[in-house]
């Protein structure tokens, strides 16, 4: 019986894409479609979930994937540009649950099928303001090279290949590319929910392989990682467009957190308390800008757009939130995931935590600027303003409550098979107390 | 064009530059520091304009709307607060006799201009390129579009580019500076940088007594004081080399002026406008400065002179140095006049892109485009500008058809026209109807939205005045109970009717200085106050002293004040010293805890406690005022007093002798030697006084010598002191002139009552900056209490009495006069010099106080029903504690709100007021024509209080139309700058006006801006004389600033005077 449970999981989603092209001609039954069948997959979780072996970074993305699913197909309006990527939600969901649930070599070839259809869908999509990039192709070319090798190998190749396609997944300079360029190519609702799906799937990677991984080698993914760190930081406070300043935003916490899992050794579930907090984060910042998008145009320049915060007070609310908990201000989840990883695995290096630090401190730079710069100003008088629609407004109120029960509840919660390592910060002093 | 430097003669090029700063200045008004807040005509200098174009003048150079946002004007319209027939009459002179058929409807242009203003379809829309956020409408949009697109020709870029530009080149340097070309075509942030100087160093310099550590070298001026500091500044505003430029700078502020001006090459015709600019970017600090200037007497100035060349030599060299790095930088080319035009010339499309860019209109793409290309100039702009054209211009064409379609709409819906029947209609017809729309933008809207409110306002107030002069009685005869005369205000109006209501009491109105130009000084106090308005001069000065039976107290009064301003100062030092306040924190904070929980936990009783403290320790003394002119003995016997004093105190103070060892004659000798001329001979002090106190020959010489520097008792000082105290008083003719012509300015000539009260006006709040805006315009911005006692005590003079006898006015021997005064907060009255009534008035006076408590309570509970935080109707008990709490509440941002809403200002019996109701909208001023056969008294009417009305008026207008231009924002940001003024948060320009508190109430406004509509009971002959001998009445009445209403009283019609001269009568149903 058991056996059966990462083909319901996987399947499911799947049922409701097949559901989605029974209603193609109906944007807005897709639409649904798309959120009841997301709904019915976070239900199956549910119910199963006691039945599931619990992976070392804990059950939290298994709940986290659909309620992203849902979030980021509410955040879109109804359109029929927007049937094929509702639709491939709804496949993602399912390849994502597929490598969540099934071991090698089924969960190997979920990870494989949806870079390959990211990759076929990065191809194809694409417009003038964002022109085809080879680069964050060729990115999930290394990933899926990686995914490949990682099975046909044996250790430490197979561990060294699989980390490469983490770092193509949980994006890691120099192998980001990938993930910058889904999170801004793809169509529709997907980049908001792939901010989170690939984070999740590289961590649960990341979670097995890294502890087999050479010591030698775990230096340089930590070094790799405060580099990237800092890079994602600069980047994205030199970003004038909202979708790459979020995404190397959201590079730069990722980087972070790769910094934690190599120090640790391992991926914990407060690891993916940290990916999951970010991922929906940043989705959530993504859902903002798509209502923004909505109302004034895909290529609208963000400095054009001011005073909301009077215009648009529900939206002004939700995006002041979303922004705090981004930039890992309590009580949310990214500030509870950064704590929880600091306090539990205590960082190595003094210098290393100061980076990451800093890192962590520029967010609140370049996403408050990001978020005055929307909300405040003069108002424009030509602009036409319209607050949150009800779809709208509860996407990004899932994103909030979500990332506030990210912060607020056990990690016990998502891993009932694991101690709590509640002592190792009294135990141990930090590194740069010495 | 004529370069400057044609001219070479530097002083007249001086004399000449100050003249186009004075012209320059004219768009600023005057600032008058905050604790004599005068209330004013933010556009003043420019009364000579038309109205409409004075706000067209306000708008270009200060960014300041002019009108209400229109979708205020439409909710008066849905309240019904503006009629729809006014709505039509105001917009008749815009309406074309034409029509269109939409679908099965005619639509004439009238119904298309009425929908325009009352469903808002010319408010500015910016269609986005594509959006996807749902509208039912769409299909219909896109298909009127599509039907469009065959008349609605489409835009063409060059076009586009070409009016830009050529608009672009003929505003600069008119309406632009080249900083804020910088601003608007690189995106720099010039206009800021500069202002934030501006900004730091005008309040270091004006500060008058707020700042602790004092800006060095101020007495040199603030063009010199600056150039001394800002040559150690480090590379302000990231200025290469500023140290060494600012060190080479002329020493006059005109020649540094004139060498920006012509670094900048500002043509010489353009020069005046620049100027212009440059202080309306700062209109607040500029117009303290322009204030400061022109009050030469004023202490501040005369220590630390300031004026607007050295304020424009200092922010145009700025300007020129910013400018001409950014347009090198960016552009690669002198930051001049005519390389900038020649830029725009030159390099349309680059310009047009860049622009475009700045102001937010180009797509994300092209946006970052034109970043990576900002550095460079040339060829590479017209790859972009090519793509832009194929890419970008289609679909902002469509976009413009999309939004003229969704007019269409909006306009079928608001003329109940089946939507689809639009799409029947002609395409030649939908094109003239989106024409019509266009050429009535929102921006012309106020002027017509403004007419609509002002006629609704006035047909209903002239209807309820109408109404009155129908049905007045004959005026009564009997003598009533008292006769009191309060300020014009519009807060005496609500007091005066309940006061009516109660007795038969007698009111009248009038200018709250009550025709008492006197510069006073309160007893204790180290300053005068200006009682009169601003716009007038005192030549007489009063003082308050103690009554001469109290002489045994009053040094125990003036040591016990001397050791709470000690106490105060001590305390003071402590918390502004660098060290003390560490262990001030510790050792003393915890007691700032007790006001803090007393003043916001129980405001009312802690102001009581503290008061009753405040008494038990330096109680109050009974005084009276020095109304008679001194004798020419007692001149000399007060001067020679109180420079006797300063010697005793120098000697104390200087040498260390106590009193009992200064002898008279010591004293004596000292002040002769002091006051001896330079040249004469000094007159001996006895030797034997200064052996008795131990002093040489030497220090007596020194000694005197401080008296004179330290102590400014020289003969020039003591002759002017001199000069200063034969002013004191009023001579008995000018008492009789005074109080003859204000008992005949307020009508009251005959038939006296028993009491006669003058009831000034004051004001008490916590915690309030604008504590004198609250106080009596009339008397500059202070309370006007020192009037009302002095023309009281004037009036109960008796050789004043007889003499006003002789000229008509007869005084019966039992009337007093007595002195009051309103706080408008409160509505409490309190009166004055009691103890002058005769002890035969004493059943008089208890009376009047009773109906005068019974009034105050009665105002207090029709006042309470104007706050926004109390919703129930409250009882007079709990109105008068109401008011009294919100007096005392430090977190109170409403603690009165009594001024706003004023409207009228009406010149006539009260008899065409009593009774009715006003609403606290209306300056009342007694008048009765009668007794002004020569017509001087309204000439001082029309001339005097009506302009203090219009400020108040206008300030408040303008104040309300656009609170963050013209008024000064919300109070919640408001920091005290330097005792003069006040910013929004740490940092920004001197606010002007009033707070968004007082004239809004939530998003609306409460005050109703219209503009002043001044009611007069004279023949329209007389009046029209005075029109036809003032400019400032033809500014007002020509130019529509105010509106005037004549009733004329022989034919009892009313008329309305037109701006073109003439008079209209008025047909009031």
């Amino acid at each position: 019986m058991d056996l059966f449970i990462p083909w319901l999981l996987t399947g499911v989603p799947f049922a409701g894409a097949l559901v989605c092209l029974a209603y193609w001609s109906d944007p807005y039954r897709v639409k649904i479609s798309t959120i009841v069948w997301s709904v019915i997959s976070l239900a199956s979780i549910a119910g199963v979930a006691h039945r599931l072996p619990t992976p070392s970074d804990g059950l939290l993305p298994f709940y986290l994937l659909p309620i992203a699913a849902v979030v980021s197909s509410l955040g879109q309006p109804v359109h029929e540009n927007h049937r094929l990527s509702w639709t491939m939600t709804l496949v993602f969901l399912g390849l994502g649950m597929g490598v969540l649930t099934a071991g090698n070599p089924f969960g190997t070839l979920c990870q494989i099928s949806l870079m390959l259809i990211i990759m076929f869908l990065l191809y194809h999509h694409h417009t003038t303001l964002w022109p085809i990039s080879w680069w964050g192709i060729g990115s999930f070319a290394v990933g899926i090279v990686g995914a490949g090798l990682s099975l046909a190998s044996e250790p430490p190749l197979s561990s060294v290949a699989s980390l490469a396609t983490c770092a193509v997944l949980l994006p890691l300079m120099p192998f980001h590319n990938g993930y910058l360029t889904a999170l801004t190519r793809l169509p529709g609702s997907l980049p908001p929910f792939i901010v989170l799906l690939l984070p999740v799937l590289g961590l649960h990677g990341l979670a097995t392989a890294m502890p087999t991984m050479p010591n030698e080698f775990v230096s340089v993914v930590s070094l790799l990682a405060l580099v990237s760190s800092l890079y994602g930081a600069i980047k994205a406070l030199a970003q004038s467009r909202v979708r790459l300043l979020v995404g190397y935003g959201s590079v730069s916490f990722f980087s972070i957190l790769w910094w934690f899992v190599a120090g640790a050794h391992a991926a914990t579930p407060r690891s993916a308390v940290l990916a999951g907090a970010v991922g929906l984060a940043t989705g959530g910042l993504l859902v903002a800008w798509q209502v923004i998008r909505t109302r004034y145009g895909d290529d609208v320049d963000p400095q054009a757009i001011s005073g909301l915060a009077t215009a648009m007070p529900k939206y002004a609310v939700l995006f002041s939130l979303l922004g705090l908990a981004a930039m890992g201000i309590p009580p949310f989840g990214v500030f509870a995931g950064f704590m929880g990883l600091l306090l539990t695995a205590p960082p190595s290096s003094t210098i290393g935590l100061f980076i990451a630090l800093t890192a962590w401190l520029a967010a609140s730079w370049y996403i408050m600027q990001m978020v005055q710069q929307l909300l405040f100003g003069a108002r424009r008088p030509d602009l036409r303003y319209a607050d949150l629609r009800r779809p709208e407004f509860t996407s990004l109120l899932i994103v909030v409550l979500a990332l506030l029960a990210l912060g607020l509840a056990p990690t016990s919660l998502y891993s009932p098979d694991q101690t709590p390592n509640t002592t190792v910060a009294m135990e141990r002093p930090l590194a740069w107390n010495r | 064009m004529e370069p400057l430097d044609h001219v070479t003669d530097i002083e007249s090029r001086r004399m000449e530059l100050r003249g186009v700063v004075r012209l320059a200045g004219e768009v600023i008004a005057q600032y008058w520091p905050m604790r004599t807040f005068v209330h004013h005509n933010p556009l003043h200098s420019i009364e000579y304009l038309p109205f409409e174009e004075a706000v067209k003048r306000g708008k270009r150079f200060m960014g300041g709307n002019g009108y209400l946002p229109s979708h205020l004007y439409r909710e008066y319209l849905k309240a019904g607060r503006i009629l729809s027939t006014h709505l039509d009459d105001a917009v008749k002179p815009r309406v074309v006799d034409k029509h269109v058929t939409l679908g099965s409807h005619t639509v004439a242009h009238s119904s298309v201009l009425r929908a325009c203003l009352a469903e808002g379809l010319c408010s500015p829309a910016m269609e986005p390129l594509d959006d996807q956020l749902d509208d039912p409408d769409k299909p219909l949009i896109n298909a009127l579009a599509h039907k469009l697109e065959r008349v609605l020709l489409p835009f063409s870029l060059d076009d586009r580019i070409r009016k830009v530009v050529d608009e672009n080149q003929s505003a600069l340097c008119r309406w632009l500076t080249l900083s804020h070309w910088c601003d608007d075509t690189l995106g720099t942030q010039i206009v800021q940088q500069i202002n934030e100087q501006m900004i730091k160093w005008c309040g270091a310099f004006l500060d008058e007594g707020h700042a602790t550590w004092v800006m060095p070298g101020r007495e040199k001026g603030l063009y010199e004081a600056w150039k001394a500091m800002a040559s150690h500044e480090w590379s302000p505003c990231g200025i290469k080399d500023s140290c060494r430029k600012i060190a080479r700078l002329p020493d006059h502020p005109e020649d540094a002026l004139l060498e920006s001006l012509d670094a900048l090459g500002i043509p010489s015709e353009l020069l005046q406008d620049y100027l212009s600019l440059q202080l309306t970017a700062l209109p607040g600090w500029a117009g303290f400065i322009k204030w400061r200037g022109e009050e030469r007497d004023y202490p501040w100035q005369q220590a630390f002179p300031v004026g607007l060349v050295k304020f424009l030599a200092i922010r145009l060299w700025y300007a020129r140095e910013l400018v001409h790095q950014v347009c090198k930088d960016h552009l690669d080319i002198d930051g001049r006049y005519e390389a900038v035009m020649a830029y725009m010339r030159d390099y349309p499309e680059e310009y047009y892109l860049r622009r475009q860019r700045v102001a937010g209109r180009l797509p994300a793409l092209y946006a970052e485009e034109v970043d990576r290309l900002s550095h460079r100039k040339g060829q590479s702009w017209n790859n972009i500008l090519t793509r832009y054209r194929t890419e970008v211009i289609p679909r902002l064409q469509a976009a413009v058809r999309r939004g003229a379609a969704r007019r269409l709409l909006a306009l079928a819906h608001s003329l109940n026209i089946d939507a689809n029947a639009l799409a029947e209609s002609a395409p030649a017809d939908l094109k003239q109807v989106v024409d019509w729309m266009e050429a009535f933008p929102e921006s012309d809207h106020g002027p017509v939205w403004l007419k609509a409110l002002e006629a609704g306002y006035q047909e209903q107030l002239l209807g309820h005045l109408h109404a009155r002069t129908e049905n007045t009685a004959s005026s009564e005869t009997a003598r009533p109970y008292s006769q009191s005369v309060y300020c014009i205000d519009v807060r005496s109006e609500p007091f005066r009717r309940h006061l009516e209501s109660v007795g038969p009491h007698e009111t009248y109105g009038f200018a709250g200085f009550f025709a008492a130009f006197i510069r006073y000084r309160a007893w204790g106090k180290e300053h005068d106050t200006e009682q009169f308005p601003v716009i007038m001069r005192a030549k007489n000065e009063v003082r308050e002293i103690p009554r001469s039976y109290l002489d045994h107290k009053v040094s125990l009064h003036a040591a016990r004040a001397k050791w709470v301003h000690a106490g105060h100062t001590l305390l003071h030092d402590l918390k502004e010293n660098v060290v003390t306040p560490y262990v001030m924190v510790e050792s003393l904070g915890w007691f700032y805890g007790l006001p803090i929980f007393g003043k916001t936990l129980i405001p009312a009783l802690y102001q009581r406690w503290t008061a009753w403290l405040r008494r038990l320790f330096v109680p109050s003394l009974a005084t009276t005022l020095t109304i008679d002119k001194l004798a020419p003995g007692e001149t000399a016997e007060m001067l020679e007093a109180e420079q006797q004093a300063v010697i005793r105190e120098a000697l104390h103070e200087q040498l260390g002798l106590r009193s009992f060892r200064i002898t008279p004659a010591l004293v004596e000798g000292l002040r002769q030697r002091a006051l001896t001329l330079e040249g004469d001979p000094e007159p001996p002090i006895p030797a034997e006084e200064i052996e008795r106190v131990g002093l040489t020959p030497e220090t007596i010489d020194a000694f005197v010598e401080t008296l004179r520097r330290q102590y400014d008792l020289t003969a020039r000082s003591a002759s002017r002191h001199k000069e200063r105290l034969t002013r004191t008083g009023f001579t008995l003719e000018e008492q009789v002139l005074t109080v003859d012509t204000a008992l005949r300015m307020m009508g009251l000539t005959k038939n006296f009552a028993r009491l006669v009260l003058f009831c000034a006006h004051g004001s008490t709040s916590d915690n309030n900056p604008y504590e004198s805006a609250l106080d009596c315009g009339a008397c500059g911005g202070n309370e006007g209490k020192p009037n009302a006692r002095a023309l009281a005590m004037m009036a109960n003079n008796p050789k004043v009495r007889e003499r006003i006898a002789k000229l008509g006015i007869t005084i019966p021997s039992d009337t007093h006069f007595l002195a009051g005064q309103m706080d408008t907060t409160t509505d409490t009255i309190q009166l004055f010099d009691l103890e002058d009534a005769p002890p035969t008035h004493r059943a008089d006076m208890a009376r009047l106080q009773e109906d005068l408590k019974e009034a105050s309570a009665l105002t207090s509970q029709e006042r309470c029903a104007r706050f926004p935080d109390i919703q129930q109707v409250v009882t007079e008990t709990e109105a008068e504690a109401q008011v009294r709490r919100r007096s005392v509440d430090w977190s109170q941002v409403r603690p009165e709100w009594g001024l706003s809403n004023n409207t009228s200002f009406l010149i006539g019996r009260r008899e065409l007021t009593k009774g009715l109701d006003l609403g606290g909208r209306v300056f009342l001023h007694s008048y009765d024509y009668r007794e002004d056969p020569s017509n001087r008294l309204l000439e001082v009417l029309l001339t005097a209080p009506q302009v203090v009305a219009q400020w108040i008026n206008m300030e408040h207008y303008f104040s309300a139309v656009d609170n963050e231009v013209y008024g000064s924002g919300s109070k919640i940001y408001h920091n005290v700058v330097g005792r003069l003024g006040i910013m929004s948060g740490p940092w920004s320009d001197l606010r002007l006006g009033l707070a968004r508190q007082t004239v809004m109430s939530g998003e609306g406004a409460y005050h109703e801006p219209m503009r002043l509509l001044t009611i007069i009971e004279a023949p329209r002959a007389r009046i029209e004389k005075l029109i036809a001998r003032h400019d400032v009445l033809q500014h007002f009445y020509h130019n529509e600033w105010v509106h005037l209403v004549a009733l004329d009283p022989e034919e009892r019609k009313w008329y309305r005077y037109r701006p073109d001269g003439t008079w209209h009568p008025i047909v009031i149903p």
